[in-house]
């Protein structure tokens, strides 16, 4: 056995060096960084050999000192270890402890954790007693502080390491979605793409509404560089968020601050509320070699079909039939021009250059020209083929996806020095073709006690490197999947376009021009785009951080640290030579080739230094203080450069490969320095009574420098009313009540105006004035929250819950309102505006079984957000701006902040409703009648509220859980289904009316005269609505042409749909195997798990699509357009530790 | 232990110590803070001209609205869709936006300026100039809207600006206008090479603003017939001449100082457009030759899309290639252009030198010289085309003919339309919907929102924001 376990070690080590010295040469690491590469790799290099160990077997049974009776799985763990072993339905253990061993702990929730110290023993039985107050929980507070749970004034939750880290994926962020009640995720359906991560609502205007990550004490930047373009749904690509570069296999525990009195020592920037990582770190192995862990994963995507289009297979290309009038031929959506084989005859050819489905009906004993006729390397050239749909359609595009992700961590130390080291490749293909993404992530983390151990020094070292290639592009142009939802041909074979690109590696597209151009009209072969014109992108980041803490007495401490996060980033996209006409790069003209780079460095440190005191006194009170400083500074710069008018020659991707002198480089440097000092002050009165405040006050170099500081307070007080009650059922009770102000600054360079310059012309220098007119007077805005909660646990802590109720404002937001066009500007700069969010949150927790080998957890997160924009600007005159448009979207719909509705209003034409509620229908034509307003509120993107259910289940060895997530409510306009209707491409759009007639046939009168009625041949259908007397519609609406229904002709209304849905999120069977077995081949543990994720789309009413998928991150949501179908991901996890 | 306290207090020191910097950070190290004023200028006439000679279903839709062209697929703006595609809006944010807010921060630039005596000159003609431009830009505007806020307009600290209602505006550009021409010193210079239209050229300047001035007082001629015929005899003297005087911008080949209607036409690899019958029927009935230069032939003939329906883009006559070259000269204002005014005054009873007649046949002629075109005499020769024996009234002949002539000068072409009635345009009834041809633009739907007092204002004062609301000058 052992010889089985050495080679996969072996392999292990050899690929982790591989790796690491591919990052030691890599030239674009900075010396600093591979300096620390190179000491984190001689401390791996310098660990031993792993070396078998003698054990010894110690057995015995766990009781409760209560009621006497075994506990069943109880733990036991051998202490400074992770060796341990779990009860049996008889409360009985067997462990093999290593012979060095002194120490066993022995716990179980609601009781009183016991060390017994083993004394040579081999039978130790343990009596556990029921602990009073169960939650001596500590948890990680603002500053990394840790607390007990209990003394806070606040909300906090926290999500275990574990549990975010059994789904192998691209971003840990969609892993925390359902898990913290209050947290709402938005894991887009985007292959690596950004996660929209939103904490008690949105509360600023125009601002980063996003939470703010800490990792160890060190913010980590969570940009998401997609360009504005990209953002407001034209063509692009979803680069991702940066916080996905944290590698949940790192991470110890996640607690979630969520109101403004959590945060409030963080200063301005955590006001979006803060997730707060701690990562694991080594311990004291005692000299017994170090603890070595492995795992190995891969997992499998196939695409999820109830989120791709059903298409109808009856009718093929064209917009309607139109394009042959001579209808004595029969065929009118066929045109009759162009002599394709040279016959001399004029040919029937489909009008292949249009990207609809509305043409003529499929009839397999019509012959006919298509675009495969039309090209000497196709098989069909000169061919005519029977009209029908196309075998293979566009589902078939997408393929399995895979992911490989492997992980070693090794950890280990003694009483002085402790350390860490990890390693995770993680190798993704998604599930379009050509779709890749790597990253490899490598971090140290030492401690080191010295001074007498009053003084301990941590640092540590993450490096990570992230690859991507082939992200699928997103939004409404250049986007194959929003040609699939949109624009397509149902007669094309998509495996017949694989063919012709594998045959050719040309763009031979069923969309030429004409038959004597055969330059794309529209859209390119859909694997020529996934093969030629892919981005590649990469991600060089160093996160590190050096930690003093000395204790200058038993009170008194002090803290300095000094933390580093910086990348490098290039994202480099192309245009293959060949291409279709398209927006690229630069000031986005249309080209048909090209080749652009953006390059951004960031950088950000922070320097704290904080002194902390505690001190018990007379038994009955304890105070802590603190007071401290925070010196921030972050610099972010980019160049954004590409081509112009086209590739000088093919595949050749290098700016000097421009055809016209490149336009101007777009060039960005933003810096913030932001100066902080803080304090805070924590009193305990006989363990019941609490009361906690912080003052912060921030210097800001965003703010006009006569103005640029701001202070802002809190205060929290709880108390422990089960103390006061002492009630046996009544495990913990605890009331809390909080208020908080935060103050956030403005953006760099909102300040001061200034010019921008244009491309010369001919020469001559070309400026304008910017659209936005900045402001020298901002002052900080500022959120004033309040909070109060109840937490009870009863039962010995078998059921809990935690409810808070809360309601933030924020004030005197900095924004740049949008002003009429007509003052030459778009928008200018003021402080004005208001935003509520209040909210309901409740936590509970239960085990309803607990017996023998089996066992039963159930969480469940329920969270309401109430969202309101109060007030948005109101001038020295009192007139007052009611809306405030955050983007104007394809479709002609708008997302917008509207005083009086919530923040995220989806503005767009609605239908005419009549007094009894009824749509009303144009008695001319069927049609709904549409408002001649286009900013009628018609939708809201935000959830009514969102839940999550996580059930875990345990029988001996073998466990189970799953987590079922929901959100009730939302609002999503889907451009995808307004233009995909009116181009005929969904199955509703043909298929029989309520005659039994073909519905795209042309509506007939009984002896063609509108007044007899309608012919029982009549297409058409009827539309549900009513007259403007009130009586229900009977007239027919055409269905025969492009834009019949969807489009133009109908109110945006109609495509807006509810974004509620029912998740299977996550499905985890583990088995571990027993440790009679494990022990013999020398390895603490193992375990074996099925994963899943994503499994099953329970329920939703959006048709097609996934309602969480959109273009990305950021405050432009409840929009849909080309959005990638969702994946189902299963696969296998294989855990060892020796 | 102490030097541990010492260098931590070190180290806060050295941090705290840095705010001096902040001012630093927030300064735009990558933008200018300062330009030359004929930089904005530059920038306005390119602005202008790329607003001007575009089209972006987006922006500029005025080769629809005059039905030279027709739309073959998408044919919303060709059944005049303004809405979808907020149109309006569109064009206020080309025109406030990014010409009249350039065109006065370089002039707000020279006036601040203190020059040398000897270049006293040069700087008056720089603001004259700018007017012209400005004039030019703002009487756009009315006759697209009806109203618009003006006097109130371009300040960033009034943002509620009220409409003015064009007569008044009219008026006030008309006596900007002749300050403007009264200040010009054609013996000084300029901008230079900095001018993308007249290279600095003063005394084209003079022509450009008088025939400007021909031009604003035939658009109004129908309001205040008295008062026009005072500034078109005024003027007449300082027109362009020939076609050397045209007011063109020379636009180059790559992007994205090439042609806007290359970049629709051409570089978008789009197949939208194609020229509408209402045009080709036309002039295939009067043999046009100038067809050549304006369309290719499809199977050997000139034939257009039906207007306002879907069209076979294969199956149709195209834009001509000349128009699709990326250089293409972007078209302000134009010699035949004025030479159509002119023969309109002289029916108009004004003293202009030369009878309609003749400066009709002079619009014709300089029209097929400016297009390359040969055999102007024969054309002129036939009984369709003459002067004395062509169909209709004055409005007619004029309408037509300066309609043909004023070729992809769509926002020209639309304004002839509206003040001749001539030509008869085509109703576009694929849209059930189609209630008429928009007779004026709506206002910008978000100025409903942004502006909605003086929105409300100016649509009472106008009589109704309605497509159907005639503007001031249009009587018939």
């Amino acid at each position: 056995m052992k010889t089985f376990v050495v080679p996969i070690i072996i392999k292990y080590i050899s690929h982790v060096l591989e790796k690491l010295s591919a990052l030691l040469i890599n030239p674009k690491i900075c010396c600093m960084k591979r300096l620390c590469v190179f000491l984190a790799c001689l401390v791996f290099v310098g660990i031993n050999t792993l070396q078998a160990q003698r054990t010894v077997q110690i057995t015995g049974t766990v009781t409760s000192a209560e009621d006497g009776m075994p506990i069943p799985g109880a733990s036991v763990q051998v202490k400074g270890t992770t060796v341990g072993a779990s009860t049996d339905a008889d409360g009985k253990y067997l462990l093999n402890a290593p012979d060095n061993a002194t120490t066993l702990v022995f716990s179980f929730v609601g009781l009183k954790t016991q060390e017994v110290e083993i004394g040579g023993r081999t039978s130790i039985d343990v009596v556990l007693e029921v602990d009073a107050l169960t939650l001596e929980e500590i948890v990680v507070t603002a500053l990394g502080i840790s607390r007990e749970k209990k003394s806070l004034g606040y909300a906090v939750q926290e999500v275990k390491g574990d549990e975010v880290n059994q789904v192998k994926g691209d971003n840990f962020l969609s892993q925390l979605s359902g898990r913290v009640a209050g947290v709402q995720i938005k894991s887009n359906t985007n292959f690596g793409g950004s996660n929209n991560i939103i904490i008690r609502g949105s509360s600023s205007l125009t601002g980063n509404n996003q939470a703010l990550f800490i990792v160890d004490g060190i913010p980590i930047d969570n940009s998401n560089t997609n360009n504005s373009g990209q953002v407001s749904g034209r063509n692009g690509y979803d680069y991702g968020n940066a916080a996905s570069d944290i590698n949940p296999n790192d991470i110890e525990s996640i607690s979630v601050l969520k109101g403004a009195a959590a945060t409030a020592l963080y200063g301005s920037r955590a006001a979006n509320g803060v997730v707060l990582i701690t990562t694991k770190k080594g311990f004291n192995t005692a000299g017994k070699g170090p603890q070595v862990k492995l795992s190995s994963n891969v997992t499998f995507s196939t695409m999820d079909k109830s989120t791709f289009p059903e298409y109808q297979l009856e009718y093929g290309a064209g917009y309607g039939k139109y394009y042959y009038s001579d209808v004595e031929d029969g065929h009118p959506g066929f045109e009759y021009y162009a002599d394709v084989n040279g016959d001399g005859i004029t040919d029937f050819t489909v009008p292949y250059y249009e990207d609809a489905s509305r043409g003529e009906k499929f009839d397999p004993s019509v012959m006919v020209y298509q675009w495969d006729a039309l090209y000497p390397e196709s098989p069909n050239y000169l061919k005519a083929t029977p009209w029908v749909a196309g075998a293979n359609g566009p589902d078939t595009f997408f393929e399995t996806g895979i992911i490989k992700s492997e992980n070693i961590d090794i950890s280990g130390g003694n009483e002085k020095t402790t350390y860490r080291l990890g390693y995770t490749y993680f190798d993704q293909n998604g599930i379009m073709p050509n779709s890749i993404l790597k990253k490899n992530n490598v971090i140290f983390t030492g401690t080191q006690k010295m001074f007498n151990d009053k003084v301990t020094v941590t640092s540590s070292a993450n490096y990570i490197k992230t690859n991507g290639t082939g992200r699928p592009s997103t939004g409404y142009s250049d986007n194959i999947v929003s040609g699939f939802r949109q624009w397509y041909q149902v007669n094309v074979d998509i495996q017949q376009q694989k063919e012709m690109y594998d045959l050719t590696e040309q763009n031979i597209t069923w969309n030429p021009s004409e038959y004597s151009n055969l330059a794309p009209a529209y859209w390119d072969n859909p694997y020529w785009v996934r093969y030629q014109n892919y981005e590649t992108d990469g991600r060089s980041r160093f996160i590190g951080y050096t930690q003093l803490d000395w204790d200058i007495t038993s009170d008194l401490k002090a803290t300095t640290r000094y933390a580093i996060d910086t990348y490098s980033e290039l994202q480099e996209e192309r245009k293959a030579v060949g291409s279709g006409s398209g927006e690229f790069g630069v000031g986005r003209p249309d080209v048909t080739s090209g080749y652009s780079r953006y390059a951004r460095d960031f950088q950000e440190t922070n320097f704290d230094f904080m002194l902390t005191y505690r001190k018990k006194i007379a038994d009955m009170l304890d105070l802590s203080a603190l007071a401290g400083t925070n010196i921030r500074r972050t610099r972010s710069e980019s160049v954004f450069v590409s081509t112009n008018n086209g590739l000088a020659v093919a595949g050749l991707y290098a700016l000097s490969n421009t055809i016209d002198p490149m336009d101007l480089p777009e060039e960005s440097l933003r810096i913030i320095g932001v100066n902080g000092i803080f304090g805070s002050i924590s009193l305990g009165v006989l363990d019941t009574y609490y009361i906690d405040a912080t003052i912060r006050r921030d210097q800001s170099s965003s703010l006009p420098t006569d103005n640029n500081t701001f202070i802002y307070p809190s205060v929290t007080g709880s108390i422990i009313f089960s103390n006061l009650l002492k009630q046996d059922w009544l495990t913990l009770g605890k009331l809390r009540v909080n208020y908080a102000e935060v103050g956030s600054s403005a953006p760099p360079l909102s300040v001061k105006d200034t010019y921008l310059a244009n491309s010369p012309f001919s020469g001559n220098s070309m400026a304008t004035v910017s659209n936005t007119k900045l402001n020298s007077n901002l002052l900080p805005e500022r959120q004033k929250a309040i909070e109060g909660g109840l937490e009870m646990n009863f039962f010995r802590s078998r059921v809990g819950f935690d409810l808070a109720f809360y309601k933030n404002n924020t004030i005197n937001q900095l924004m740049p309102v949008s002003i009429s066009f007509a003052t030459g500007f778009a928008s200018k700069w003021v402080n004005a505006g208001e935003i509520e969010n209040k909210g309901v949150e409740l936590a509970l927790n239960g085990t309803p079984v607990k017996s023998g080998d089996f066992s039963w957890d159930i969480s469940v997160n329920w969270a309401k957000n109430v969202n309101k924009v109060i007030e948005l600007y109101v001038d020295e005159s009192g007139n007052e701006v009611k809306n405030l448009q955050l983007a104007g979207l394809q479709g002609g719909v708008t997302i917008n902040a509207t005083v009086g509705e919530p923040y995220g209003t989806i503005k767009g034409t609605d239908f005419l409703y009549h007094e009894n509620g009824g749509k009303l229908v144009n008695p001319a034509n069927g049609r709904y009648y549409k408002s001649s307003a286009n900013d009628i509120v018609i939708g809201d993107v935000n959830p009514d509220w969102n839940a999550g259910i996580r059930n875990s289940f345990r029988y001996k060895d073998i466990s189970l859980s799953f987590l079922i997530d929901m959100q009730q409510g939302g609002d999503i306009f889907s451009l995808d289904l307004w233009y995909g209707m009116a181009t005929g491409l969904y199955k509703e759009t043909a298929g029989l009316n309520d005659l039994g007639n073909d519905l795209r046939d042309p509506i007939t009168y009984v002896n063609d005269d509108p007044t007899q009625g309608y012919a029982s041949n009549s297409g058409g259908l009827i539309e549900e609505g009513v007259f403007e007397d009130g009586t229900p519609n009977t007239v027919r609406r055409n269905q025969e042409n492009y834009g019949a229904i969807g489009y133009a002709l109908d109110p945006n209304k109609r495509f807006v749909y509810d974004a509620s849905y029912i998740k299977l999120r996550e499905l985890a069977i583990t088995y571990n195997l027993p440790h009679s077995l494990v022990s013999k081949i020398s390895m603490a543990s193992a375990s074996i798990s099925f994963v899943g994720s994503n499994l099953w789309i329970i329920h939703k009413n959006l048709p097609y699509a996934d309602p969480e998928a959109s273009q990305g991150s950021g405050n432009i949501q409840g929009w849909q357009s080309g959005v990638m179908p969702a994946t189902r991901n299963f696969g296998f996890t294989l855990n060892l530790q020796f | 232990m102490k030097r541990l306290l010492l260098t931590i207090s070190v180290l806060i020191l050295i941090f705290s110590a840095c705010t001096d910097k902040f001012e630093d950070y927030n300064t735009d190290q990558k933008n200018p803070a300062n330009v030359p004023a004929s930089a904005l200028f530059s920038n306005a006439q390119k602005e202008l001209s790329d607003y001007y000679s575009n089209t972006n279903v987006n922006i500029n839709i005025f080769l629809m609205m005059s039905q030279y062209w027709t739309e073959t697929t998408y044919i919303d703006e060709a059944n005049y869709d303004l809405v979808n595609r907020n149109i309006p809006a569109n064009i206020w944010s080309r025109l406030y936006l990014r010409v009249l807010t350039d065109l006065k921060e370089a002039k707000n630039l020279i006036e601040a300026t203190e020059v040398l005596p000897g270049l006293e000159a040069r700087k008056k003609n720089q603001l004259q100039i700018i007017e012209l431009l400005n004039i030019y830009t703002w009487s756009h505007l009315v006759d697209v809207f009806g109203a618009i806020p003006y006097t109130e307009a371009l300040n960033p600290d009034n943002v509620y600006p009220a409409y003015d209602n064009g007569p008044a505006i009219y008026d006030d550009l008309f006596t900007r206008l002749n300050t403007a021409l009264a200040n010009l010193d054609e013996t000084a210079t300029s901008f230079g090479s900095a001018d993308l239209y007249y290279g600095g050229d003063v005394s084209k300047w003079v022509k450009f603003g008088n025939s400007l001035k021909v031009k604003l007082a035939i658009i109004t001629a129908d309001d205040d017939d008295a008062f026009s015929k005072t500034a078109v005899e005024a003027a007449v003297a300082n027109v362009f001449s020939s076609n050397d005087d045209n007011c063109l911008m020379a636009y180059m080949t790559s992007a994205p100082n090439y042609n806007q209607l290359y970049a629709d036409l051409v570089a978008s690899g789009r197949h939208d457009f194609v020229p509408a019958n209402t045009l080709v029927d036309a002039m295939n009935t009067l043999d046009d030759p100038r067809r050549a230069a304006y369309f290719t032939m499809y199977e050997g003939s000139y034939i257009g899309g039906t207007y306002g329906y879907p069209n076979s883009w294969s199956q149709y006559s195209h834009i001509s290639d000349l128009i699709q070259t990326p250089d293409f000269p972007g078209i302000m204002m134009t010699y035949p252009e004025v030479c159509f005014y002119l023969a309109e005054a002289a029916e108009r009873g004004y003293s202009v030198d030369k009878t309609a007649e003749e400066w009709y046949n002079e619009g014709i002629t300089a029209s097929f010289a400016f297009w390359g075109v040969a055999d102007v005499d024969t054309y002129l020769a036939k009984p369709e085309v003459a002067y004395t024996t062509a169909e209709g009234t004055w409005r007619q002949k004029i309408g037509i003919q300066s309609w043909i002539a004023n070729y992809v000068n769509g926002a020209v072409g639309y304004n002839n339309w509206r003040r001749l009635d001539y030509p008869i345009l085509n109703l576009p009834e694929w849209v059930e919907e189609y209630s008429g041809i928009p007779v004026r633009f709506t206002f910008p739907i978000n100025e409903q929102t942004l502006n909605k007092d003086n929105y409300d204002a100016a649509s009472t004062m106008i009589g109704g924001d309605l497509i159907s609301t005639k503007l001031f000058w249009d009587k018939n």
